[in-house]
């Protein structure tokens, strides 16, 4: 019953507020005119009409704060007053134009900063993978021991035999299947073109929940028969570019590599396999497999009730199963194994998921430093306003109302500066996408998968809302010191004149403001130290010795797939040639594999003048096919002995070129030259050949990694189909392209050329990614020191400002200018010193987290430190400087008049 | 609430006038005005409150469901809003009684051997 009632006078409090205080409003008049009319009745004449109504009033008591108790009691206060605070405070930013634009602009780049990093770190690391049930997926690899100098390995994919082993003895996945990625020449009609693909088992789409959005899956058969038709599944792009989205695709064909593909499905839009860039899924063909070809990776789905620690444990058994099943021959201590992973952990490579939490982390200070500047900003106004709110509390305005109505403003300003920041956040996603360090990501071959890559960054409904949550939080906390501080109750001090306060309040304030200028100053180290780091590191990247030339060279790719091993040194020499022809062109050359892209083959050196080494621990080398002026092309130094010539040919004395570190690693203080060694690719294993020459180093891997022990082959004794062009030019790289081209088309008509890049490029993309934090962290650390240098400038102005009687006594008295100056730069610089030691305190406890991306600089580095304390102490110098030539300039009759 | 008077007190002088507020509707229901004169009369014009004070006090008991309102007409023909206790209101008043009783006759003691 009484339940009832109290809803209903909820309910109407809620939701008819207006008649709730009109009914209160009504009731108090009535209450009051009984109650005059009593007093009247009583005094029998003696107390006129206004007098009784008067004194009605003061029994009655203050009634507008009868009126304000009563609408808090009922509840109805909230957004009754929010609405009068808001609009108040919408008035006070009318009249304070410049104080509202410099603080939403700082909020406006805080918050959108933060949204454009979160969107990142949402498409990297947070939002579900597109897949059903997403978090039931385990990726599992095969494990390596160590071998000989060769590290272990826990990424290794798999082979055909061993999946299938591994798959016949398992019980904890509803489904599993392998896929790898390759790139192949598609043809429709007569238009080729380069493009990645993805080998699939027919499980492959059922294990990640994905259905065709035409046509049908592979089925169960077309993944095995060699003989068989060939289908092929095509993905939305490759249907819309090459079909027009035709939905009578179906049952036509494409040409892959020579071969023509039935197309029985098109996927649905968005899915492009967990490579993230296949054109065309093509079913593997499991007959062909042999267990030591380990080329794909394996993704499978938990059994309901299966959980991902109980499934890792079994497939740590299964892979004992699969090592049984095949032992490999050539280690007899260690055991191959297997290892299962959520497969959402491997999503990114740990270094990029290491460098967006760093950056996610810095732009988070950033905002604090921002959220620090505007607190200021409103201490300052709010000192300003000291004797308006002192009135306003002396004519009874609660406390916990004055400050959330400041409060309020705050929260007003911060929603503002949230509105703004979502231009801010648009731009930088623009600018994020644009930085896209994703293809350097894959051409160095770092883990991750490619399904979740930086084009999928962008501004959605989720980093709207934490651009929302965010805003609002920032309101509260930049507003919450200013709106206590400003409601203190020391009424006595703030109502009389506004430069005589009490000495409490004002070094109280002080204290407050200074607090936040050290506290932003400190922060802005702690960037400046992460930022500086970063910068020198990628500094040091620069400056490594990558073995070449880079400049003018043009490099492209294409593959020869049907010329016989026999003719291909005669394709070799027809078609250097005709590049060497091409005007601008200095030199032409050709390789398999570029500098700096990581991922080119390696194996086994032989050593044939010792004994036999123990199966698996031959050294391994880096092994590279090459024409003989590869070397003099990329201006490769030659250190000993001789290089190729057209000589060394099929049929010939098998010879091989080695780098300075294979001389170093392999006949240290010996001469390298006339070794014979064999080589466990090429057809230079059963054979020996003969170290004839030593070159200089070459990056191959990751430009941060140590050059390693090389060994180069000849195309001529050795022809191979895969292969790029070099080609050296006084013109600007880019314009021999199309002349190259043509002269690949004139030679092998069909065959695409293929990621046709300068040399400069490929090694801007090896650093893009030091590049790409650097650069953001750089940004961020700017934008900090000015926001600390913008925040030691008000505070030092507002005490100038506030000490300017003490100034003018001081020159009375004979203060020289600079000694005025002295003082007030003195301030700055003591509020540099304890925000810079507090800050490289700070820097030294956090700066550890970037080690791993660190390159050549210790996240200690004195240098580093030294140069920010500089930069710093310069920044604070300015700062102060500005209001001290004013208080310098402040003329004793000034201060002492006022 | 406003008021800059510590809470312990204010907490005590609410939960009185509540109490007081309540006794007055035990009779029968009344307006806001008629509550005010009741408990002034019945405590011989000792017990003076502010008359304004007693509105806050009449949300707070509505939003507690010890009290419930309704408009009606006053004796003076003018519209007025009459407060009634409910079951819930009368419960609550017999708990506070008996809590002001065991106070009440604690203080005698001690008064009484001072």
């Amino acid at each position: 019953m009484s339940l009832i009632d109290v809803l209903r006078y909820r309910l109407r409090v809620l939701l008819r507020p207006r008649a709730h205080e009109r009914e209160l409003e009504e009731e108090i008049r009535f209450h009051l005119s009984l109650e005059a009319m009593q007093r009247e009745h009583r005094a029998r004449g003696a107390l006129s009409r206004a007098d009784a109504a008067w004194a009605a009033r003061r029994r009655f008591g203050n009634v507008t704060t009868t009126k304000e108790e009563a609408r808090q009691m009922a509840g109805l206060g909230f957004f009754d007053t929010a609405e009068q605070d808001v609009r108040f405070a919408l008035r006070s930013f009318r009249r304070a134009p410049g104080f509202t634009a410099v603080a939403v602009l700082t909020l406006a780049v805080g918050i959108g900063a933060n949204t454009a990093i979160f969107s990142a770190v949402n498409a990297m690391l947070l939002r579900p993978l597109p897949f059903r049930e997403p978090e039931r997926l385990m990726k599992v690899n095969l494990t390596v021991p160590p071998r000989g100098d060769e590290p272990g390995w826990d990424g290794a994919p798999w082979s055909y035999p061993k999946f299938d082993a591994f798959r016949r003895a398992q019980t904890v996945f509803e489904d599993l299947s392998l896929w790898t990625d390759f790139q192949a020449t598609v043809r429709v009609g007569s238009d080729a073109e380069r493009v990645f693909n993805e080998y699939v088992d027919s499980r492959y789409l059922p294990t990640l929940g994905i259905r065709t959005a035409l046509g049908r899956n592979f089925a169960p058969e077309e993944d095995k028969a060699p003989g068989g038709p060939r289908v092929a599944i095509l993905s939305d792009a490759f249907w819309q570019r090459r079909f027009n989205a035709d939905p009578a695709v179906i049952g036509r064909t494409v040409d892959v590599d020579g071969n023509p593909f039935t197309i029985v499905g098109v996927l649905p839009p968005g899915f492009r396999g967990l490579s993230g860039r296949a054109e065309l899924l093509v079913p593997v063909l499991s007959e062909q497999a042999e267990p030591w070809s380990h080329a794909y990776e394996l993704v499978a789905r938990l059994k309901p009730g299966v959980s991902p620690a109980g499934a890792k444990a079994a497939v740590q058994q299964l892979g004992s199963v699969v090592d049984r099943a095949y032992p490999n021959p050539n280690i007899q201590n260690a055991h191959w194994g297997a290892i299962g992973r959520e497969l959402d952990r491997t999503r990114v490579d740990p270094i990029v998921r290491r460098s967006l939490l760093v950056l996610l982390g810095a732009v988070g200070l950033v905002l604090l430093i921002a959220c620090a500047n505007v607190a200021n900003l409103f201490l300052v106004r709010a000192s300003a306003r000291q004797r308006e709110i002192a009135v306003r509390l002396a004519v009874g305005a609660g406390r916990r109302r004055l400050v959330r109505q400041l409060l309020t403003e705050s929260v007003v300003l911060s929603l503002l500066g949230g509105v703004a920041s979502v231009a801010v956040a648009w731009w930088g996603v623009k600018i994020l996408a644009a930085l896209n360090p994703a293809q350097s990501l894959r051409m160095q071959q770092i883990g991750g998968l490619g399904a979740v890559s930086f084009e999928s960054i962008r501004l959605d409904t989720v980093a709207f809302a934490f651009a929302a949550a965010l805003t609002f939080v920032t309101g509260l906390v930049f507003g919450l010191v200013p709106a206590l501080q400003a409601t203190h109750p020391s009424l006595t001090g703030a109502l009389k004149s506004d430069g005589d306060r009490s000495p409490l309040s004002r070094i109280r304030g002080l204290t407050s403001r200074n607090v936040l200028a050290v506290v932003e100053i400190a922060l802005a180290v702690v960037l400046l130290a992460g930022s500086g780091l970063m910068l020198r590191s990628l500094g040091n990247l620069l400056g490594v010795k990558q073995g070449f030339d880079p400049n003018g060279l043009l490099t492209a790719r294409f593959n020869l797939n049907d010329v016989g091993r026999d003719s291909l040194p005669g394709f070799y020499d027809q078609l250097l040639e005709r590049l060497a022809a091409i005007p601008g062109v200095t030199s032409a050359s050709l390789a398999d594999c570029p500098p700096l892209g990581g991922g080119c083959s390696r194996t086994i050196l032989v050593h044939r003048d010792r004994p036999a080494a123990v199966p698996g621990t031959e050294p391994v080398v880096g092994v590279h096919w090459v024409t003989p002026n590869w070397f003099s092309t990329m201006r490769v130094p030659l250190m000993q002995g001789r290089s190729f010539t057209r000589a060394d040919r099929l049929g010939a004395q098998k010879v091989v070129v080695i780098s300075e570190s294979a001389a170093r690693s392999y006949w240290p203080g010996q001469d390298p030259i006339g070794r014979p060694v064999s080589v466990g690719q090429g057809g230079f294993y059963d054979d020996t050949a003969y170290v004839v020459g030593v070159v200089g180093d070459v990056r191959f891997g990751t430009i941060d990694s140590l050059p390693k022990p090389e060994v180069y082959l000849s195309f001529y004794q050795s022809p191979r189909g895969r292969m790029m062009m070099f080609a050296r030019s006084s013109v600007d790289p880019q314009s021999i392209a199309p002349a190259m081209r043509r002269e690949l088309e004139a030679l092998a008509p069909g065959v695409p050329l293929y990621d046709v890049q300068p040399m400069r490029t490929r090694v801007a993309a090896a650093m893009s990614y030091a590049r790409f934090s650097a650069t953001l962290l750089a940004v961020f650390a700017v934008v900090a020191l000015l926001l600390a240098a913008l925040g030691t400038y008000g505070v030092i102005s507002y005490g100038v400002s506030q000490r300017t009687k003490e100034i003018g006594i001081r020159v009375a008295l004979g203060a020289t200018q600079g000694s005025v100056l002295r003082l007030v730069v003195a301030q700055g610089v003591g509020l540099a010193t304890v925000g810079g030691i507090l800050g490289l305190a700070g820097a030294l406890a956090t700066t550890g987290v970037l080690r791993s991306l660190l390159y050549g600089v210790a996240p200690s580095d004195p240098t580093t430190l030294v140069a920010i304390a500089v930069l710093l102490g310069i920044s604070v110098v300015v700062a102060s400087w500005v209001p001290a030539r004013r208080a310098a300039g402040v003329h004793p009759s000034e201060a002492l008049r006022g | 609430m406003a008021k800059s008077s510590g809470p312990s007190k204010s907490e005590l002088l609410k939960g009185t006038l509540d109490m007081l507020i309540l006794q007055t509707l035990t009779v029968r229901p009344l307006h806001g005005y008629a509550i005010a004169q009741q408990i002034e009369l019945l405590s011989d014009a000792i017990l003076t409150v502010e008359h304004g004070s007693l509105y806050p006090a009449l949300e707070r008991l509505q939003k507690r469901g010890w009290v419930t309102s309704k408009w009606g007409d006053s004796p003076t023909g003018r519209r007025a809003r009459y407060y009634t206790i409910t079951a819930a209101g009368r419960r609550q008043l017999g708990a506070e009684i008996s809590d002001f009783d065991r106070v009440l006759l604690a203080i005698n003691r001690v008064m009484r051997r001072a």
